[in-house]
């Protein structure tokens, strides 16, 4: 093995009420199993206040995140978790892959799985073509209804720069842009309307200076019951 | 844009070429910048942009005593 150490950073959004459950590294080998060579975990404030840091045991292969996070995130809603990842290039030749699972305590909604959003690494240069830009995103809705309420959740991961994101909505041809501002390690949510003059909620983009660590999130009503939780997409690929 | 927390030098600043804020520093003071090897800092997953900006806007305007040694 090589002592060729990479970075990686991701970030998901933890709410209280939810189970919150986290695989430290998506395996597709069972036989062989991985691991990373270290996983600190923060977690922030909407206004980007460090709540907790956290060393990880990379022995461990999930994460409950609720449990860890709860009693100190008590009121402060939700809370942006970081993961910072440092791995061996010969054990994970793209780069490791943290999945998620997400269900509301005691709910009949059923659970979401979901792929926790890199914002920082895991593209260096070995992987090939990086001519593209990734700080454009974009999430195409599928049609019908699908849930009662749209967000964005977006998150600078960035430790000392502030940033404008630009959000776009699309409902036919009309286009409703919104910016928010965040602060170093701040994150907001941008609701999104379902539907603006008859014409439902198809699209939605995001523009930033950088990449924001973003998902896409649907609630049902009046629960508030996340139905919907993804990470956006790269808009050129 | 300078005015805020003093980055520290074990930071890793660019995820995807490992550039530490201390390798950043000491290539500003020394006229130095780019590194051979992390000339795509900041144009790869492009998260790190403006922390790095941030940092070389800094250490080019207010260089610190390193002795010029650009690692």
């Amino acid at each position: 093995m090589s002592n060729s150490v990479s970075a990686l950073l991701s970030a998901t959004f933890y709410e209280p009420g939810y189970e919150h459950l986290v695989e430290l590294v998506h395996q597709r080998d069972p036989e062989a199993r991985r691991r990373l060579s270290s996983l600190d975990l923060s977690a922030y404030g909407p206004d980007g206040k460090l709540l907790l840091e956290h060393a990880l045991d990379t022995r461990d292969e999930t994460l409950d995140l609720g449990a860890l996070l709860a009693p100190t995130t008590r009121g402060h809603g939700r809370v942006m978790a970081v993961f910072d990842a440092r791995y061996e290039e010969d054990a994970f030749p793209y780069r490791p892959h943290h999945y998620a699972y997400v269900h509301r305590t005691g709910s009949a909604t059923p659970a979401l799985y979901y792929a926790v959003s890199a914002a920082l690494g895991g593209v260096p240069d070995r992987i090939g073509d990086m001519s593209r830009l990734n700080n454009f995103d974009t999430y195409v809705f599928r049609r019908g209804p699908h849930a009662a309420r749209y967000s964005v959740m977006l998150g600078n991961v960035g430790r000392f720069a502030p940033t404008e994101a630009q959000v776009f909505a699309y409902y036919g041809a009309e286009r409703v842009e919104e910016t928010v501002f965040l602060g170093p390690r701040a994150h907001a949510e941008v609701a999104l309307a379902p539907e603006r003059g008859g014409q439902p909620l198809t699209r939605v983009e995001t523009k930033s200076l950088f990449r924001l660590a973003g998902y896409v999130v649907g609630r049902r009503e009046p629960s508030g019951d996340l139905v919907l939780f993804d990470h956006l997409f790269t808009f050129f690929k | 844009m300078t005015g805020g927390p003093e980055p520290e030098d074990a930071l890793i600043l660019c995820y995807c070429t490992m550039l530490t804020v201390g390798e950043l520093r000491r290539a500003c003071a020394a006229g130095g910048w780019p590194l051979p090897g992390k000339e795509n800092t900041g144009r790869l997953c492009t998260g790190c942009l403006g922390d790095f900006l941030y940092c070389q806007s800094r250490f080019e305007r207010l260089p610190r005593e390193t002795g010029g040694v650009i690692s």
